[in-house]
Protein backbone atom coordinates (compact mmCIF):
# COMPACT_ATOMS: atom_id res chain seq x y z
CA UNK A 1 0.00 0.00 0.00
CA UNK A 2 0.96 3.51 -0.76
CA UNK A 3 1.89 6.18 2.11
CA UNK A 4 -0.88 8.66 -0.12
CA UNK A 5 -3.20 5.95 0.84
CA UNK A 6 -2.67 5.72 4.57
CA UNK A 7 -4.84 9.24 5.55
CA UNK A 8 -7.68 7.65 3.15
CA UNK A 9 -7.23 4.29 5.07
CA UNK A 10 -7.09 6.05 8.73
CA UNK A 11 -10.24 8.30 7.88
CA UNK A 12 -12.16 5.66 6.52
CA UNK A 13 -10.97 3.34 9.54
CA UNK A 14 -12.66 6.92 12.17
CA UNK A 15 -15.25 6.73 9.66
CA UNK A 16 -16.07 2.45 10.41
CA UNK A 17 -15.85 3.78 14.25
CA UNK A 18 -18.17 6.29 14.15
CA UNK A 19 -20.48 4.13 11.87
CA UNK A 20 -20.95 1.25 14.71
CA UNK A 21 -20.84 3.55 17.71
CA UNK A 22 -22.45 1.52 19.92
CA UNK A 23 -20.23 -2.00 19.03
CA UNK A 24 -17.09 0.14 18.96
CA UNK A 25 -17.97 1.77 22.76
CA UNK A 26 -18.99 -1.64 24.02
CA UNK A 27 -15.21 -2.97 22.92
CA UNK A 28 -13.50 0.09 24.23
CA UNK A 29 -15.36 -1.17 27.72
CA UNK A 30 -14.52 -5.10 27.16
CA UNK A 31 -10.81 -3.98 26.28
CA UNK A 32 -10.22 -1.13 29.24
CA UNK A 33 -12.31 -3.68 31.62
CA UNK A 34 -9.27 -6.23 30.62
CA UNK A 35 -6.37 -4.00 30.56
CA UNK A 36 -7.72 -2.47 34.05
CA UNK A 37 -7.42 -5.70 35.41
CA UNK A 38 -4.04 -6.19 33.92
CA UNK A 39 -2.98 -3.32 35.15
CA UNK A 40 -4.17 -4.16 38.57
CA UNK A 41 -2.58 -7.43 38.81
CA UNK A 42 0.72 -5.84 37.40
CA UNK A 43 1.04 -3.31 39.90
CA UNK A 44 0.48 -5.90 42.67
CA UNK A 45 2.93 -8.29 41.08
CA UNK A 46 5.20 -5.64 40.82
CA UNK A 47 4.95 -4.66 44.45
CA UNK A 48 5.09 -7.87 45.32
CA UNK A 49 8.22 -8.65 43.81
CA UNK A 50 9.36 -5.47 45.21
CA UNK A 51 8.26 -5.92 48.92
CA UNK A 52 9.35 -9.80 48.02
CA UNK A 53 13.01 -8.29 47.42
CA UNK A 54 13.09 -5.78 50.27
CA UNK A 55 12.35 -8.81 52.68
CA UNK A 56 14.83 -10.86 51.04
CA UNK A 57 17.38 -8.24 51.97
CA UNK A 58 16.40 -7.75 55.35
CA UNK A 59 15.82 -11.43 55.88
CA UNK A 60 18.97 -12.74 58.31
CA UNK A 61 19.46 -15.69 60.41
CA UNK A 62 20.89 -15.24 63.99
CA UNK A 63 23.14 -17.74 64.73
CA UNK A 64 24.52 -17.01 68.64
CA UNK A 65 27.79 -19.70 70.21
CA UNK A 66 28.20 -21.56 73.11
CA UNK A 67 29.17 -20.24 76.11
CA UNK A 68 33.44 -19.78 76.48
CA UNK A 69 33.78 -19.97 72.99
CA UNK A 70 37.13 -18.09 71.44
CA UNK A 71 37.25 -15.93 68.88
CA UNK A 72 39.27 -17.91 66.91
CA UNK A 73 36.73 -20.64 66.53
CA UNK A 74 34.15 -17.87 65.75
CA UNK A 75 36.07 -17.07 62.73
CA UNK A 76 36.36 -20.36 61.85
CA UNK A 77 32.78 -20.80 61.95
CA UNK A 78 32.47 -17.62 60.26
CA UNK A 79 34.37 -18.83 57.67
CA UNK A 80 32.47 -21.98 57.04
CA UNK A 81 29.55 -19.94 56.91
CA UNK A 82 30.54 -17.45 54.38
CA UNK A 83 31.49 -19.84 51.80
CA UNK A 84 28.43 -21.58 52.16
CA UNK A 85 25.60 -20.62 48.41
CA UNK A 86 22.82 -19.84 50.08
CA UNK A 87 24.42 -17.05 52.32
CA UNK A 88 24.65 -13.21 50.49
CA UNK A 89 26.75 -11.59 53.46
CA UNK A 90 27.69 -12.37 57.17
CA UNK A 91 27.61 -10.07 59.56
CA UNK A 92 29.21 -9.83 63.27
CA UNK A 93 27.93 -8.44 65.98
CA UNK A 94 30.03 -8.85 69.20
CA UNK A 95 28.81 -8.86 72.76
CA UNK A 96 29.43 -4.71 72.86
CA UNK A 97 28.02 -3.87 69.88
CA UNK A 98 24.64 -5.84 70.92
CA UNK A 99 24.34 -4.38 74.64
CA UNK A 100 24.67 -0.56 72.57
CA UNK A 101 22.30 -1.16 70.28
CA UNK A 102 19.96 -2.63 72.84
CA UNK A 103 20.18 0.29 74.91
CA UNK A 104 19.72 2.41 71.89
CA UNK A 105 16.66 0.52 71.11
CA UNK A 106 15.23 0.26 74.45
CA UNK A 107 16.23 3.00 77.24
CA UNK A 108 15.97 5.76 74.72
CA UNK A 109 14.44 8.29 77.66
CA UNK A 110 14.80 5.93 80.10
CA UNK A 111 18.60 6.76 80.59
CA UNK A 112 18.38 5.75 84.52
CA UNK A 113 16.90 2.29 83.97
CA UNK A 114 20.41 1.79 82.14
CA UNK A 115 22.47 3.60 84.62
CA UNK A 116 21.67 0.51 86.81
CA UNK A 117 23.94 -2.05 85.01
CA UNK A 118 26.93 0.46 85.48
CA UNK A 119 29.23 -0.86 83.23
CA UNK A 120 28.06 -4.88 83.18
CA UNK A 121 27.37 -6.18 79.88
CA UNK A 122 23.92 -8.32 80.31
CA UNK A 123 24.34 -9.63 76.98
CA UNK A 124 28.04 -10.62 78.21
CA UNK A 125 27.54 -13.59 75.51
CA UNK A 126 25.44 -12.25 72.74
CA UNK A 127 27.95 -11.72 70.26
CA UNK A 128 26.47 -13.32 66.58
CA UNK A 129 26.35 -13.93 62.99
CA UNK A 130 23.86 -12.45 61.47
CA UNK A 131 23.55 -14.20 58.00
CA UNK A 132 21.58 -12.28 55.41
CA UNK A 133 20.59 -14.53 52.81
CA UNK A 134 20.79 -14.99 49.03
CA UNK A 135 17.42 -16.17 48.36
CA UNK A 136 14.56 -16.65 50.46
CA UNK A 137 13.73 -20.09 49.45
CA UNK A 138 17.13 -21.42 50.57
CA UNK A 139 16.62 -20.53 54.42
CA UNK A 140 15.74 -23.73 55.54
CA UNK A 141 18.80 -25.40 53.99
CA UNK A 142 20.91 -23.05 55.58
CA UNK A 143 19.22 -23.50 59.19
CA UNK A 144 19.73 -27.33 58.45
CA UNK A 145 23.58 -27.15 58.16
CA UNK A 146 24.24 -24.36 60.88
CA UNK A 147 22.69 -26.73 63.48
CA UNK A 148 25.16 -29.19 62.10
CA UNK A 149 27.61 -27.03 63.14
CA UNK A 150 30.11 -27.65 66.56
CA UNK A 151 30.11 -24.44 68.90
CA UNK A 152 26.61 -22.76 68.08
CA UNK A 153 24.18 -22.48 70.83
CA UNK A 154 20.88 -21.22 68.94
CA UNK A 155 19.67 -20.14 65.51
CA UNK A 156 17.33 -17.69 65.21
CA UNK A 157 14.68 -17.54 61.76
CA UNK A 158 11.96 -16.86 60.23
CA UNK A 159 10.40 -19.20 58.41
CA UNK A 160 6.58 -19.19 58.11
CA UNK A 161 6.91 -15.31 56.34
CA UNK A 162 9.48 -16.59 54.09
CA UNK A 163 7.12 -19.23 52.82
CA UNK A 164 3.65 -17.53 52.80
CA UNK A 165 5.04 -14.34 51.02
CA UNK A 166 6.40 -16.90 48.41
CA UNK A 167 3.11 -18.93 48.08
CA UNK A 168 1.00 -15.38 47.65
CA UNK A 169 3.29 -14.55 44.73
CA UNK A 170 3.06 -17.37 43.36
CA UNK A 171 -1.22 -18.17 43.53
CA UNK A 172 -1.44 -13.94 42.68
CA UNK A 173 0.51 -14.95 38.95
CA UNK A 174 -1.70 -18.08 38.52
CA UNK A 175 -4.97 -16.02 39.31
CA UNK A 176 -4.04 -13.31 37.33
CA UNK A 177 -2.79 -15.17 34.13
CA UNK A 178 -6.13 -17.48 33.95
CA UNK A 179 -8.38 -13.82 34.34
CA UNK A 180 -6.44 -11.94 31.75
CA UNK A 181 -6.13 -15.09 29.49
CA UNK A 182 -10.06 -15.16 29.59
CA UNK A 183 -10.82 -11.64 29.00
CA UNK A 184 -8.13 -11.06 26.60
CA UNK A 185 -10.00 -13.58 24.61
CA UNK A 186 -13.22 -11.86 25.27
CA UNK A 187 -12.15 -8.64 24.06
CA UNK A 188 -10.18 -10.42 20.50
CA UNK A 189 -13.99 -12.11 20.09
CA UNK A 190 -15.85 -8.36 20.72
CA UNK A 191 -13.31 -6.58 18.27
CA UNK A 192 -13.65 -9.03 15.50
CA UNK A 193 -17.40 -8.43 15.93
CA UNK A 194 -17.13 -5.33 15.67
CA UNK A 195 -14.90 -5.08 12.75
CA UNK A 196 -17.40 -7.96 11.28
CA UNK A 197 -20.27 -5.24 11.72
CA UNK A 198 -18.38 -2.76 9.84
CA UNK A 199 -17.25 -5.18 7.20
CA UNK A 200 -21.15 -6.53 6.32
CA UNK A 201 -22.42 -2.45 6.55
CA UNK A 202 -19.30 -2.06 3.40
CA UNK A 203 -20.14 -4.83 1.87
CA UNK A 204 -21.11 -2.98 -1.06
CA UNK A 205 -18.36 -0.99 -0.99
CA UNK A 206 -16.09 -3.60 -0.61
CA UNK A 207 -17.07 -5.63 -3.43
CA UNK A 208 -17.20 -2.62 -5.90
CA UNK A 209 -13.36 -1.98 -4.45
CA UNK A 210 -12.42 -5.76 -5.49
CA UNK A 211 -13.75 -5.49 -8.56
CA UNK A 212 -12.18 -1.72 -9.73
CA UNK A 213 -8.31 -3.42 -8.68
CA UNK A 214 -8.11 -2.56 -5.21
CA UNK A 215 -5.38 -4.08 -3.46
CA UNK A 216 -6.01 -6.83 -0.67
CA UNK A 217 -4.28 -4.75 2.03
CA UNK A 218 -6.30 -1.40 0.49
CA UNK A 219 -9.21 -3.09 1.10
CA UNK A 220 -7.89 -3.90 4.24
CA UNK A 221 -6.39 -1.65 6.11
CA UNK A 222 -9.44 1.09 7.34
CA UNK A 223 -10.62 -1.96 9.35
CA UNK A 224 -7.14 -3.16 10.72
CA UNK A 225 -7.40 1.26 11.64
CA UNK A 226 -10.64 0.81 13.13
CA UNK A 227 -9.54 -2.55 15.20
CA UNK A 228 -6.50 -0.71 16.38
CA UNK A 229 -7.90 2.75 17.37
CA UNK A 230 -10.39 0.89 19.64
CA UNK A 231 -7.42 -1.74 21.11
CA UNK A 232 -5.66 1.85 21.54
CA UNK A 233 -8.48 3.41 23.23
CA UNK A 234 -9.46 0.64 24.96
CA UNK A 235 -5.96 0.63 26.54
CA UNK A 236 -5.10 4.30 27.79
CA UNK A 237 -8.28 4.79 29.68
CA UNK A 238 -7.41 1.70 32.40
CA UNK A 239 -4.26 3.48 32.22
CA UNK A 240 -5.45 6.79 33.17
CA UNK A 241 -7.84 5.78 35.64
CA UNK A 242 -4.98 3.80 37.55
CA UNK A 243 -2.57 6.39 37.17
CA UNK A 244 -4.89 8.92 39.30
CA UNK A 245 -6.05 5.88 41.33
CA UNK A 246 -3.00 4.32 42.29
CA UNK A 247 -1.95 6.72 45.08
CA UNK A 248 -5.02 6.72 46.69
CA UNK A 249 -5.28 3.11 46.89
CA UNK A 250 -1.57 2.74 48.42
CA UNK A 251 -2.20 5.04 51.24
CA UNK A 252 -5.68 3.42 51.69
CA UNK A 253 -4.12 0.21 52.09
CA UNK A 254 -1.15 0.53 53.98
CA UNK A 255 -2.63 2.70 56.54
CA UNK A 256 -5.71 0.09 56.43
CA UNK A 257 -3.20 -3.49 56.52
CA UNK A 258 -1.03 -3.84 59.28
CA UNK A 259 0.85 -6.38 57.14
CA UNK A 260 1.51 -3.99 54.87
CA UNK A 261 1.82 -0.95 57.05
CA UNK A 262 4.43 0.28 55.55
CA UNK A 263 4.12 2.78 52.73
CA UNK A 264 7.83 2.82 51.62
CA UNK A 265 7.49 -0.83 50.70
CA UNK A 266 4.85 0.39 47.82
CA UNK A 267 6.53 0.97 44.70
CA UNK A 268 5.86 4.85 43.02
CA UNK A 269 3.14 5.09 40.20
CA UNK A 270 6.08 5.96 38.06
CA UNK A 271 8.45 2.82 38.75
CA UNK A 272 5.62 0.68 37.93
CA UNK A 273 4.48 2.92 34.88
CA UNK A 274 7.54 2.41 33.29
CA UNK A 275 6.98 -1.17 32.21
CA UNK A 276 3.12 -1.04 32.58
CA UNK A 277 2.44 1.98 29.94
CA UNK A 278 4.12 -0.07 26.82
CA UNK A 279 3.34 -3.36 27.87
CA UNK A 280 -0.52 -2.22 27.97
CA UNK A 281 0.00 -0.04 25.21
CA UNK A 282 1.12 -2.73 23.00
CA UNK A 283 -1.79 -5.64 24.46
CA UNK A 284 -4.38 -3.24 23.16
CA UNK A 285 -2.99 -2.28 19.78
CA UNK A 286 -2.15 -6.48 19.67
CA UNK A 287 -6.02 -7.23 20.86
CA UNK A 288 -7.03 -4.70 17.96
CA UNK A 289 -4.54 -6.39 15.22
CA UNK A 290 -5.65 -9.77 15.76
CA UNK A 291 -9.30 -8.90 16.47
CA UNK A 292 -9.60 -7.28 12.91
CA UNK A 293 -7.28 -9.55 10.98
CA UNK A 294 -9.20 -12.92 12.58
CA UNK A 295 -12.55 -10.93 10.68
CA UNK A 296 -10.69 -9.96 7.35
CA UNK A 297 -9.44 -13.12 6.84
CA UNK A 298 -13.19 -14.58 6.82
CA UNK A 299 -14.84 -12.02 5.28
CA UNK A 300 -12.75 -10.19 3.06
CA UNK A 301 -10.98 -12.20 0.12
CA UNK A 302 -10.72 -10.81 -3.38
CA UNK B 1 -7.46 -9.06 -26.20
CA UNK B 2 -9.67 -11.49 -24.65
CA UNK B 3 -9.70 -15.12 -25.72
CA UNK B 4 -11.35 -18.37 -24.47
CA UNK B 5 -10.86 -21.84 -25.61
CA UNK B 6 -12.57 -24.95 -25.00
CA UNK B 7 -14.26 -23.02 -21.57
CA UNK B 8 -16.37 -24.86 -19.49
CA UNK B 9 -17.83 -24.14 -16.25
CA UNK B 10 -20.23 -26.22 -13.89
CA UNK B 11 -21.09 -24.61 -10.49
CA UNK B 12 -21.08 -26.49 -7.57
CA UNK B 13 -24.48 -27.93 -7.82
CA UNK B 14 -23.83 -29.69 -10.79
CA UNK B 15 -25.34 -27.32 -13.25
CA UNK B 16 -23.62 -27.06 -16.32
CA UNK B 17 -23.59 -22.68 -16.96
CA UNK B 18 -20.66 -22.37 -19.91
CA UNK B 19 -20.09 -25.54 -22.27
CA UNK B 20 -16.97 -25.68 -24.29
CA UNK B 21 -17.23 -21.86 -25.36
CA UNK B 22 -14.80 -20.70 -27.73
CA UNK B 23 -14.68 -16.30 -27.96
CA UNK B 24 -12.06 -14.44 -29.01
CA UNK B 25 -12.75 -10.25 -28.90
CA UNK B 26 -9.63 -8.31 -30.69
CA UNK B 27 -8.42 -4.55 -29.26
CA UNK B 28 -11.17 -2.07 -29.68
CA UNK B 29 -13.92 -4.12 -30.68
CA UNK B 30 -17.64 -3.23 -29.96
CA UNK B 31 -19.51 -6.74 -28.89
CA UNK B 32 -22.60 -7.45 -28.17
CA UNK B 33 -23.52 -10.37 -25.89
CA UNK B 34 -27.25 -11.89 -25.85
CA UNK B 35 -29.12 -14.50 -24.70
CA UNK B 36 -32.21 -15.51 -22.53
CA UNK B 37 -32.09 -15.74 -18.69
CA UNK B 38 -29.37 -18.65 -17.94
CA UNK B 39 -27.57 -18.66 -21.27
CA UNK B 40 -24.43 -18.18 -19.85
CA UNK B 41 -23.91 -14.50 -19.95
CA UNK B 42 -23.02 -13.58 -16.75
CA UNK B 43 -21.09 -16.39 -15.74
CA UNK B 44 -19.02 -15.05 -18.31
CA UNK B 45 -18.63 -12.31 -17.44
CA UNK B 46 -17.76 -13.56 -14.03
CA UNK B 47 -14.99 -15.62 -15.40
CA UNK B 48 -13.28 -12.77 -17.08
CA UNK B 49 -13.26 -10.82 -13.92
CA UNK B 50 -11.98 -14.27 -12.67
CA UNK B 51 -14.54 -13.57 -10.12
CA UNK B 52 -15.26 -17.87 -11.04
CA UNK B 53 -12.64 -20.42 -12.28
CA UNK B 54 -13.08 -22.35 -15.17
CA UNK B 55 -13.91 -25.66 -14.62
CA UNK B 56 -12.24 -26.40 -17.90
CA UNK B 57 -10.40 -24.05 -20.74
CA UNK B 58 -8.36 -21.50 -21.02
CA UNK B 59 -8.95 -17.73 -20.47
CA UNK B 60 -6.79 -15.17 -21.50
CA UNK B 61 -7.39 -11.22 -20.89
CA UNK B 62 -5.12 -8.61 -22.37
CA UNK B 63 -2.07 -11.27 -23.08
CA UNK B 64 -2.36 -12.24 -19.14
CA UNK B 65 -3.41 -16.68 -18.90
CA UNK B 66 -6.49 -16.03 -16.22
CA UNK B 67 -5.97 -19.88 -15.01
CA UNK B 68 -2.74 -19.10 -13.68
CA UNK B 69 -2.85 -15.35 -12.36
CA UNK B 70 -2.27 -15.20 -8.62
CA UNK B 71 -4.22 -13.77 -6.05
CA UNK B 72 -1.70 -11.34 -5.65
CA UNK B 73 -1.82 -10.10 -9.26
CA UNK B 74 -5.78 -10.04 -9.30
CA UNK B 75 -5.63 -6.22 -8.66
CA UNK B 76 -3.68 -5.31 -11.96
CA UNK B 77 -5.65 -7.59 -14.31
CA UNK B 78 -8.96 -5.63 -12.90
CA UNK B 79 -7.83 -2.24 -12.85
CA UNK B 80 -7.29 -2.58 -16.75
CA UNK B 81 -11.37 -3.88 -17.09
CA UNK B 82 -13.73 -0.95 -16.14
CA UNK B 83 -17.70 -2.70 -14.84
CA UNK B 84 -20.86 -1.45 -15.67
CA UNK B 85 -23.85 -3.16 -13.74
CA UNK B 86 -27.52 -3.45 -14.53
CA UNK B 87 -28.31 -1.94 -10.56
CA UNK B 88 -25.20 0.28 -11.41
CA UNK B 89 -23.86 0.08 -7.46
CA UNK B 90 -22.73 3.78 -6.75
CA UNK B 91 -21.77 4.20 -3.15
CA UNK B 92 -25.08 6.24 -2.06
CA UNK B 93 -23.08 8.10 0.98
CA UNK B 94 -20.95 9.74 -1.44
CA UNK B 95 -22.07 12.58 -4.80
CA UNK B 96 -21.05 11.96 -7.96
CA UNK B 97 -18.13 13.32 -8.13
CA UNK B 98 -16.51 11.49 -4.80
CA UNK B 99 -18.16 7.79 -6.56
CA UNK B 100 -16.06 8.37 -9.70
CA UNK B 101 -12.89 9.34 -7.85
CA UNK B 102 -13.39 6.79 -5.44
CA UNK B 103 -12.54 4.38 -8.48
CA UNK B 104 -8.96 6.20 -8.40
CA UNK B 105 -8.48 6.13 -4.90
CA UNK B 106 -8.81 2.63 -4.19
CA UNK B 107 -5.98 2.14 -7.12
CA UNK B 108 -3.97 4.36 -5.35
CA UNK B 109 -3.64 6.56 -7.83
CA UNK B 110 -1.63 9.87 -7.46
CA UNK B 111 -4.13 12.84 -5.71
CA UNK B 112 -3.33 15.33 -7.93
CA UNK B 113 -4.18 13.37 -10.96
CA UNK B 114 -7.60 12.70 -9.34
CA UNK B 115 -9.59 16.01 -10.09
CA UNK B 116 -8.84 16.22 -13.59
CA UNK B 117 -9.45 12.84 -14.52
CA UNK B 118 -12.42 12.36 -13.00
CA UNK B 119 -13.70 15.80 -14.24
CA UNK B 120 -13.48 14.65 -17.80
CA UNK B 121 -14.83 11.63 -17.66
CA UNK B 122 -18.05 13.58 -15.73
CA UNK B 123 -17.75 15.91 -18.93
CA UNK B 124 -17.78 12.66 -21.46
CA UNK B 125 -20.80 11.36 -20.02
CA UNK B 126 -22.63 14.75 -19.42
CA UNK B 127 -22.70 14.92 -15.98
CA UNK B 128 -19.97 17.78 -15.07
CA UNK B 129 -22.77 20.21 -13.80
CA UNK B 130 -24.36 17.67 -11.57
CA UNK B 131 -20.56 16.32 -9.46
CA UNK B 132 -22.29 17.21 -6.21
CA UNK B 133 -25.35 15.52 -6.94
CA UNK B 134 -26.27 12.37 -5.03
CA UNK B 135 -27.20 9.22 -6.30
CA UNK B 136 -30.69 9.44 -4.62
CA UNK B 137 -31.25 12.44 -6.52
CA UNK B 138 -30.23 10.98 -10.04
CA UNK B 139 -32.83 9.46 -12.75
CA UNK B 140 -31.51 5.74 -13.44
CA UNK B 141 -29.62 6.69 -17.02
CA UNK B 142 -27.66 9.65 -15.35
CA UNK B 143 -27.07 6.51 -12.79
CA UNK B 144 -25.66 4.46 -15.26
CA UNK B 145 -23.65 7.08 -16.93
CA UNK B 146 -22.02 8.38 -13.30
CA UNK B 147 -21.27 4.22 -13.11
CA UNK B 148 -19.64 4.37 -16.69
CA UNK B 149 -17.66 7.30 -15.71
CA UNK B 150 -16.39 5.54 -12.76
CA UNK B 151 -15.93 2.18 -14.93
CA UNK B 152 -13.11 4.54 -17.46
CA UNK B 153 -12.13 6.69 -14.73
CA UNK B 154 -9.06 4.43 -14.26
CA UNK B 155 -8.43 4.00 -18.88
CA UNK B 156 -9.15 0.10 -18.67
CA UNK B 157 -8.53 -1.06 -21.90
CA UNK B 158 -12.00 -3.74 -21.44
CA UNK B 159 -14.96 -2.12 -20.41
CA UNK B 160 -17.57 -5.13 -19.89
CA UNK B 161 -21.17 -4.03 -19.36
CA UNK B 162 -23.53 -6.02 -17.51
CA UNK B 163 -27.14 -5.30 -18.76
CA UNK B 164 -26.38 -1.61 -18.63
CA UNK B 165 -29.52 -0.56 -20.29
CA UNK B 166 -31.90 -3.09 -17.90
CA UNK B 167 -33.07 -0.77 -15.50
CA UNK B 168 -33.96 2.11 -18.02
CA UNK B 169 -35.99 3.07 -20.32
CA UNK B 170 -35.51 3.52 -24.06
CA UNK B 171 -34.80 7.36 -24.44
CA UNK B 172 -31.87 6.87 -21.23
CA UNK B 173 -31.00 3.36 -22.76
CA UNK B 174 -29.76 5.04 -25.98
CA UNK B 175 -28.12 7.49 -23.86
CA UNK B 176 -25.88 4.91 -22.01
CA UNK B 177 -25.26 3.58 -25.44
CA UNK B 178 -24.30 6.71 -27.09
CA UNK B 179 -21.69 6.95 -24.32
CA UNK B 180 -20.41 2.98 -24.57
CA UNK B 181 -19.88 4.12 -28.44
CA UNK B 182 -17.64 6.97 -27.48
CA UNK B 183 -15.73 4.83 -24.95
CA UNK B 184 -15.19 2.49 -27.80
CA UNK B 185 -14.11 5.31 -30.15
CA UNK B 186 -11.48 6.50 -27.50
CA UNK B 187 -10.16 3.09 -27.73
CA UNK B 188 -11.96 1.17 -25.50
CA UNK B 189 -12.65 -2.68 -25.76
CA UNK B 190 -16.36 -2.84 -25.00
CA UNK B 191 -18.06 -5.84 -24.37
CA UNK B 192 -21.86 -5.42 -23.87
CA UNK B 193 -24.27 -8.00 -22.38
CA UNK B 194 -28.19 -7.38 -22.62
CA UNK B 195 -31.47 -8.35 -23.28
CA UNK B 196 -32.54 -5.26 -25.11
CA UNK B 197 -32.84 -6.33 -28.76
CA UNK B 198 -34.23 -2.94 -30.11
CA UNK B 199 -30.52 -1.60 -29.49
CA UNK B 200 -28.59 -5.01 -31.01
CA UNK B 201 -31.17 -4.48 -33.82
CA UNK B 202 -29.87 -0.89 -34.57
CA UNK B 203 -26.77 -0.76 -33.59
CA UNK B 204 -25.05 -3.40 -36.23
CA UNK B 205 -22.21 -4.64 -33.78
CA UNK B 206 -20.74 -7.44 -33.54
CA UNK B 207 -23.37 -9.99 -31.64
CA UNK B 208 -22.40 -12.96 -30.01
CA UNK B 209 -25.72 -15.11 -29.10
CA UNK B 210 -25.76 -17.35 -26.41
CA UNK B 211 -28.30 -20.71 -25.03
CA UNK B 212 -27.81 -22.88 -22.73
CA UNK B 213 -24.70 -22.35 -21.77
CA UNK B 214 -23.08 -22.65 -25.62
CA UNK B 215 -22.59 -19.92 -28.45
CA UNK B 216 -25.40 -20.59 -30.80
CA UNK B 217 -24.18 -17.38 -33.61
CA UNK B 218 -21.57 -14.84 -33.79
CA UNK B 219 -22.71 -12.03 -36.07
CA UNK B 220 -19.66 -9.40 -37.05
CA UNK B 221 -22.73 -6.83 -38.12
CA UNK B 222 -25.34 -7.45 -35.65
CA UNK B 223 -29.09 -6.99 -35.98
CA UNK B 224 -32.37 -8.94 -36.62
CA UNK B 225 -32.09 -12.68 -37.74
CA UNK B 226 -29.24 -14.19 -35.37
CA UNK B 227 -31.45 -14.45 -32.06
CA UNK B 228 -34.35 -17.16 -31.33
CA UNK B 229 -35.49 -16.51 -27.49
Amino acid sequence: MKISSVGYSVRQGFKNIRRNRMFSIASVATISACIFLFGIFFAMLMNFRNMFQEFEKNLCVTVFFDEGITEEQIAQLGEQIRVREEVDNVHFTSAEEAWNDYQIDYFKGYEEARDTFGDDNPLMDSSSYEIYLSDASKQVALVEFLNTLEGIRSVYYSASTADNLTDIAVIIGYVSVVIIAILLAVSVFLISNTVAIGVTVRKEEISIMKLIGATDSFVKAPFVVEGVTIGLLGSLIPLLIIYFAYEYVVSYVSSRFGLFGNASWFLGVNDIYIYLLPIAVVLGIGIGFVGSHITLRKHVRI
Amino acid sequence: MIILENVSKTYSTGVPALEDINLRVEKGEFVFIVGNSGSGKSTLIKLLLKELEPSEGKIYVNKRFLNKITRRKLPQLRRDIGVVFQDFRLLEDRNVYDNVAFAMKVVEAPNRLIRGQVLSMLSMVGLLNKNDTFPKQMSGGEQQRVAIARALVNNPSILLCDEPTGNLDPENSWEIMKVLEEANRRGTTVVVVTHNMEIVDAMKKRTVTMNGGKIISDVKQGGGLYYED
